[in-house]
């Protein structure tokens, strides 16, 4: 790809009845950049990870993936997409969920490799209405992984996730960068953050601040990352 | 036991029902609806089956006969050709005909009435009224014309099946089909708005499937299962239960298989319009239940009041138990316009609802 930028959002605005979910959201995500959204419950980051593969039709803006417009169901190939409920079927097994979602993606191999990835290689014949929150929860990461996406968009992947398996998430997530996969990752948890290459809060449906971690304490006058936030999501209000 | 604690599980009750419009929509309005429906139906129906009489007796007798049938509001009478009869009873401008023959006076001389009597046979409860309307002018003629030792034997015969027709056979043929459409149609809808609920329509919606490719895929998933329950059903039906057949049974299989496919398509597109299982659920009582009373299973369509018959006639399940009575009483093949235009506007409803469904699934939830 010799696109500049994996993920180019312009303009971007949403509105549900009279609540606005997206106020004019400008976005750029450069190719194996690892970008954390960060902001409260409600500030529109789904709505935004919605927006980008093509579920919300925006009411103005522009969405661009990969150097394509969007939306274009051919490039969603390109793209994978973990929603923030682990959306399996219960009634399969593990391996037979990721065979699907490898299947629909025109994927044909590579279901052993990820099931490994998220440990689950030896449950594969779990069905899944019987597996704990935790199980599910890399059950999904693995059918967003499987077709090997160039884009990884992951709406609070580590919900439920103990802290050592997080670790190995981020790890993962980190290897995958490293060999070009652009990945937009939403979440709360702070610890989290520091591993992003860059952040974005968003409240209001409007991008506050923008920038490295470094560059976000750096503003906000704070080493601490959360304290940070809540002083910047507090000039929010006030703007 | 607290008073208080069972107070709170239904105040909770009352406040999720006042949210919830639908289902109280559901509670209040579709027993009236149900019932007005089968009301108007019954009582309000006008039209009473349509009889012709051919009178060729040639004593004064068949014409007494003829003109005491045509006051019947049992029947509505109207004087043909005996020698149209058969035609008539076969386009089902008649439901019956009524000869009184030649020899009609002569014979009542000698103590015998013996009009012929020539029924469609495949329609339920229509040759009652018209056995009773023949009775009714015996009655009336017999007063105006005292006399002793009258014997009424009419010669009863039957286009299609016949005295051997009993209940089951006039309604199993329609049912089925109707057991068929039904179960698809539920199983579908159900299984659809789970793939809502759980979240994995938006993965799917998020993947590069086409949306025909969704509702193809549905359709051939749960065709497969319709088919299996169609030939146990009509396996059931002819094997263990001998319901009555006259027509070929892979052409029953085939019509009984359109109607599959148009139960999941329906079931796809009403997924549509229901947000939760619950409200799926009650999406039969107000779609099937009228779509039931209107197929012209339990009361031929040609006697509902004729608003009602208009809407019977727009209903893709009215030509489905229609094509079915043709195929299993009346042993009809592909030949018959009839069974064309019945197997024609099934195919055509499924064709629509696939379009439907795929039209109304948005890639986009907004």
């Amino acid at each position: 790809m010799a696109e500049a930028f994996a993920v180019d959002v312009q303009g971007l605005k949403k509105s549900f009845g009279g609540l606005r979910a997206l106020d004019g959201v400008d976005l750029r995500i450069r190719p194996g950049e690892i970008y954390g959204l960060l902001g409260p419950n409600g500030a529109g980051k789904t709505t935004l990870i919605r927006a980008i593969v093509g579920l919300v039709a925006p009411d103005a803006g522009t969405v661009m993936l990969l150097g394509r417009r969007m939306p274009d169901v051919d490039n969603l190939r390109n793209v994978g997409y973990m929603t923030q409920a682990a959306a399996l079927y219960p009634g399969l097994s593990i391996a037979e969920n990721v065979e699907f979602f490898a299947a629909i993606n025109g994927a044909d191999k590579g279901v052993d490799e990820v099931l490994k990835l998220v440990q689950l290689d030896q449950r594969r014949s779990s069905v899944v209405a019987t597996i704990s929150g935790g199980m599910r929860q890399r059950c999904s990461l693995a059918c967003a992984l499987v077709h090997k996406p160039k884009l990884l968009l992951l709406d609070e992947p580590t919900v439920g996730v103990d802290p050592q398996l997080r670790v190995q998430f981020w790890e993962e997530f980190r290897k995958m960068a490293a060999a070009g996969t652009t990945i937009v990752v939403s979440s709360h948890v702070m610890d989290e953050a520091e591993r992003c290459q860059r952040l974005g809060l968003i409240q209001f449906g409007r991008m506050l601040a923008e920038g490295t971690p470094n560059e976000v304490r750096a503003r906000a006058g704070t080493d601490n990352l959360e304290e940070a936030f809540l002083r910047l999501a507090g000039d929010g209000v006030v703007a | 036991m607290s008073g208080r604690r069972v107070a709170a599980i239904t105040r909770r009750l009352m406040q999720q029902f006042r949210r919830d419009r639908r289902t109280l929509a559901l509670l209040f309005v579709a027993p009236i609806v149900i019932l007005a429906l089968l009301g108007y139906m019954i009582r309000g129906s006008s039209s009473v089956p349509a009889v012709g009489i051919a009178n060729q007796d040639q004593g004064p007798l068949g014409g007494m006969f003829a003109s005491a049938l045509e006051h019947s509001n049992l029947i509505s009478a109207n004087t043909i050709q005996a020698s149209d009869g058969d035609a008539k009873l076969k386009d089902g401008s008649l439901a019956a005909y009524i000869v009184f023959p030649s020899d009609f006076s002569q014979r009542a001389q000698a103590g015998t009435i013996a009009p012929e009597v020539h029924l469609e046979g495949s329609l339920p409860g229509t040759s009652v009224p018209v056995l009773q309307a023949l009775q009714q002018a015996l009655a009336s003629v017999a007063s105006s014309r005292p006399g002793a030792g009258l014997r009424f034997v009419p010669q009863v015969d039957y286009l299609y099946g016949g005295r051997t027709l009993d209940t089951l056979d006039y309604f199993g043929a329609a049912f089925i089909g109707l057991i068929v459409f039904f179960l698809v149609f539920v199983i579908t809808i159900v299984a659809f708005l789970n793939e809502r609920s759980l979240g994995t329509l938006e993965r799917l919606m998020a993947s590069p499937l086409r949306r025909g490719e969704i509702v193809l895929g549905y359709m051939l998933g749960f065709t497969i299962l319709a088919l299996v329950q169609s030939a146990e059903v009509l396996t059931f039906a002819l094997a263990v239960l001998k319901v009555h057949n006259e027509g070929n049974v892979l052409l029953i299989f085939g019509l009984e298989a359109l109607m599959a496919l148009a139960a999941v398509n329906l079931g796809i597109f009403l997924s549509m319009f229901a947000r939760t299982e619950f409200q799926a659920v009650q999406f039969i009582p107000l779609v099937v239940v009228p779509q039931f009373l209107l197929s012209g299973i339990l009361f031929p369509v040609s006697t509902e009041p004729k608003p009602l018959q208009v809407v019977s006639d727009v209903l893709p399940l009215t030509y489905a138990v229609n094509g079915l009575r043709d195929l299993m009483i009346k042993g009809a093949d592909l030949t018959w316009p009839s069974l064309q235009l019945d197997v024609g506007v099934v195919a055509g409803f499924c064709v629509l609802l696939v379009a439907a469904g795929v039209a109304t699934l948005r890639r986009r939830i907004a």
